[in-house]
């Protein structure tokens, strides 16, 4: 008798999960986007002949269902446990840990994507470049499995090829190695950027490199806000949050910051940001197509342009004492061909500052 | 909509129950039958229109053999159904392969009709065929109820992907069936054991299986991997599958009969054939291997039995000619072991690790897009094409994947299930089924590589 009420009580007990998991997941209200995904969430889809017909509307449900399960992140975090403790899988969907850093597996080299970029630089460089005085140099940015896939033993894209291979197709550029300016400890540990308090040393070797004065007279300034950066939520395993820290300089309040997307101008670290899902946001306000950072105490008046990813962002405050006028130009988000409304190609120095994972899936740069 | 998904685990599934035994018993069938009808349309809005039509047509042929008192209507009514049932499923699944092969033979350029195939039409058509024929036979009573005779075909635990029920199976459960405590708790426990196969051990297999597929750097040893890998793969995703859909069965009443029985045990492809997709070997045994003759003929019509048997098993899996060479396969390795007896005299873990051999490469032959994929995957298995030993990928996939093949080589095996029952009944058990059942909504929740192999049949 007791042996039978215990057979059935379990039953009920997992019946009453599945039914309660599933009356949570009819009445819960569809939250509008995730956190620790950045990215909005899938809603209710609406219903019409059209859709139901075309099998429209039972695809968007299943992601409706999925994306608006209750605890989401929950049974993310479980899952990820799971993958990564319990099937002892050495990444989890690309991402892997190593030493309190997640990154990505970034595998392997794709020489196409490195054609294509060379050659979207090439078309800069005809367009523009060429048939002016301007000084050009290119440094990779290299991602975080530069130097920490060998020691977490997961698969390690063929740098060196990359790099070689950029040298040999964009002659016209002078390379700045930043492999040795840099370390594990220059990047964020849930992020796939670098952290500006921990790059000074490549920045003075861009600067050194481009011929401008070495950077310096900073202080250390930092966000009360805690700061988990994208691989946090791809990982979806618990990691203690990072910290943003900036570097401000005396005169940096000075600084201003025009974006030609939003027509607006703000300071070189725009706290408005403060509030963005993306708080790396906090550095020239984000992605952006075009965008200027005039300084008024500059000591010369030569200029830099800067094609960059998001990168770029958090360096170019750095180079700013040194340069009377910065363009920043973001091919990702502007055609090539609409530059010459913003920019006059003479004797500007001209860096090209891309990090590897771009170059490595750089169908996002335009034609 | 796929069983392992969240829509039907947490919106389907409990709805569908709770008004199931809520209904009276009169009401349930024609509710199943609903809801296996919105269950399809959910993943083919349009062509459920074909299944009704399918059901509404062999209703009627059904109704008419079962009528008719002189054999020769019998037949002629016989005729009509199967000409019917495999005009369909000729028609949406091979038109394309016809089309192809007529213009490969004799230089033509006609356009491919592009017919997108409806899920599931392999199998319900050959369970529509088994109730025709053995009302034919004289083996069941024609239904002449036809919410009843609806609800057989269309009943969504195995609308899709099987096991293939034979109506003979399950026609006393249509009129009256029950579901106890007991019948309720094995069912749910089945269906999250299926669950957990499928969801936790097969999708892991086949993100492996991707991983291979797009790699740039195989190696003889990532060939072998692959190979070992998609045979478990295809088991966990099967089986899995299969057990979801006897588990649901027995919720709602049902015994749906075996599909699986640990076929990687078998130390000779008969055996292998005996334990893996049993109800349709048993389909092919009953409605075209016997009454073609079996083996009580001449070696000739034998033969000629067992290459016919085996060429529609191989088309029954896809209108390509991997598949048909994957069938003939068969035919010719129990050929062999028939005609060498010497085989069945081998030490067992020889014979048994012929039939891995043979069964691994087969499914390599079996996955394969094409011809040339299925010679290039074979190929560079035993070297060929200057495929190198090992690379560092294949190191680290194996390494990241070791975890999982482990559980699912021990997963493959009987022992496992006769230690868990030692568990039947114990506090352990309902313990065991919530984490699967949490584990699994984490791994879909999670977005996860989620494909169904069987579908595609």
């Amino acid at each position: 008798m007791k042996k039978t009420w215990m057979r059935y009580a379990g039953l009920v007990m997992v019946a009453a999960l599945w039914l309660a998991l599933a009356v949570f997941a009819w009445v819960k209200p569809a939250d509008k986007s995730s956190d620790s995904e950045r990215r909005p969430l899938e809603q209710f889809p609406k219903i019409t002949g059209e859709n139901v017909l075309s099998g429209g509307f039972s695809r968007d449900f299943a992601d409706y269902a999925v994306d608006q399960f209750p605890m989401r992140d929950s049974f993310r975090t479980l899952n990820a446990f799971w993958n990564y403790y319990g099937l002892q899988k050495k990444d989890n969907n690309g991402i892997y840990l190593h030493d309190g850093y997640a990154a990505k597996m970034e595998y392997p080299l794709k020489p196409n994507m490195i054609d294509y970029a060379a050659a979207r630089f090439e078309d800069l460089y005809r367009m523009y470049l060429a048939d002016t005085d301007c000084k050009i140099h290119f440094a990779m940015v290299p991602d975080k499995s530069y130097y920490l896939a060998e020691p977490a033993g997961v698969l390690r894209m063929d740098y060196e090829a990359m790099s070689a291979a950029l040298q040999e197709k964009l002659p016209w550029a002078n390379f700045i190695d930043l492999t040795d300016s840099l370390s594990v400890q220059s990047y964020y540990r849930t992020d796939t950027h670098w952290s500006q308090d921990k790059i000074l040393p490549a920045a003075e070797k861009i600067a050194e490199s481009m011929g401008a004065k070495a950077p310096g007279g900073f202080a250390q300034a930092a966000l009360d806000r805690e700061f988990y950066g994208v691989y946090y939520g791809q990982a979806a395993l618990p990691m203690a949050p990072d910290t943003l820290r900036y570097l401000t300089w005396e005169g940096m309040e000075d600084c201003e910051v025009f974006s030609y997307d939003t027509g607006k101008t703000t300071k070189i670290y725009d706290i408005d940001k403060l509030a963005s899902r993306d708080l790396y946001d906090v550095f020239l306000s984000g992605g952006m197509a075009v965008q200027t950072i005039t300084n008024p105490h500059a000591e010369t008046d030569r200029e830099l342009v800067i094609f960059r990813d998001s990168f770029g962002s958090s360096l170019a405050p750095l180079l700013v004492q040194s340069y009377a006028k910065i363009t920043l130009i973001d091919t990702r988000y502007i055609y090539p061909k609409m530059l010459s409304e913003y920019v006059e190609f003479t004797d500007q120095d001209v860096l090209f500052l891309y990090s590897s994972l771009v170059l490595n899936s750089s169908s996002t740069l335009k034609k | 909509m796929l069983f392992s998904s969240i829509e039907f685990l947490f919106y389907f599934l409990p709805a569908v129950m709770i008004v199931y035994f809520v209904l009276p018993t009169k009401a349930r069938n024609l509710w199943l039958l609903l809801v296996s009808l919105f269950f399809y349309a959910w993943g083919e809005p349009r062509l459920v229109v074909l299944m009704v039509v399918s059901i509404a047509l062999h209703y009627g042929w059904g109704l008419a053999i079962g009528a008719s008192k002189s054999q020769k209507m019998r037949k002629l009514f016989l005729i009509c159904s199967l000409v019917t049932g495999l005009g369909m499923l000729g028609y949406y699944k091979y038109a394309d392969f016809a089309v192809e092969n007529v213009n490969a033979i004799f230089g033509t350029a006609f356009p491919l009709p592009k017919i997108a195939l409806p899920i599931g039409i392999s199998f319900y058509t050959f369970q529509i065929l088994s109730y025709t024929i053995d009302v034919y036979r004289g083996r069941v009573e024609a239904q002449k109820n036809p919410i009843d005779f609806g609800c057989y075909v269309s009943l969504f635990p195995q609308l899709i992907a099987g096991p293939i029920v034979r109506y003979i199976d399950v026609d006393r459960e249509l009129k009256n069936r029950s579901t106890g405590m007991e019948d309720f708790r094995l069912g749910l426990r089945r269906f999250l054991m299926g669950l957990g196969k499928k969801v936790l051990i097969a999708n892991q297999l086949g993100a492996f299986v991707e991983v291979f597929r797009s790699s740039g750097e195989k190696s003889v040893l990532f060939y072998w991997l692959y190979a070992l890998v998609f045979s478990l793969h295809i088991y966990f995703d099967f089986s899995g599958y299969s057990d979801m859909a006897i588990g649901l069965g027995r919720i709602f009443g049902f015994h749906f009969p075996e599909n699986f029985n640990y076929p990687y045990v078998s130390k000779s492809i008969q055996e292998f054939w005996r334990r893996w997709h049993m109800t349709l070997g048993g389909w092919f045994r009953d409605y075209l291997y016997i009454p073609l003759g079996g083996s009580r003929v001449g070696k000739a019509k034998w033969l000629r039995n067992v290459l016919f048997v085996w060429l529609f098993t191989g088309l029954w899996h896809g209108a390509a000619w991997n598949f048909v060479l994957w069938g003939l396969m068969f035919a010719a390795l129990l050929l062999i072991e028939k005609w060498v007896p010497a085989i069945q005299k081998l030490p067992g873990f020889l014979r048994h690790g012929y039939v891995l051999l043979a069964v691994g490469i087969s499914f390599v032959l079996f996955n394969a897009a094409s011809l040339s994929q299925a010679a290039s995957d074979i190929g560079g298995m035993f070297g060929f094409g200057h495929v190198p030993l090992v690379t560092a990928e294949t190191l680290y996939y194996l390494r990241s994947y070791a975890g999982v093949i482990i559980v699912s080589i021990v997963g493959a095996l009987p022992f496992v299930k006769t230690w868990a029952l030692r568990f039947d009944g114990k506090w352990i058990e309902p313990v065991v089924m919530a984490a699967l059942l949490l584990l699994c909504t984490a791994s879909l929740v999670d977005g996860s590589f989620n494909p169904f192999l069987y579908f595609r049949f």
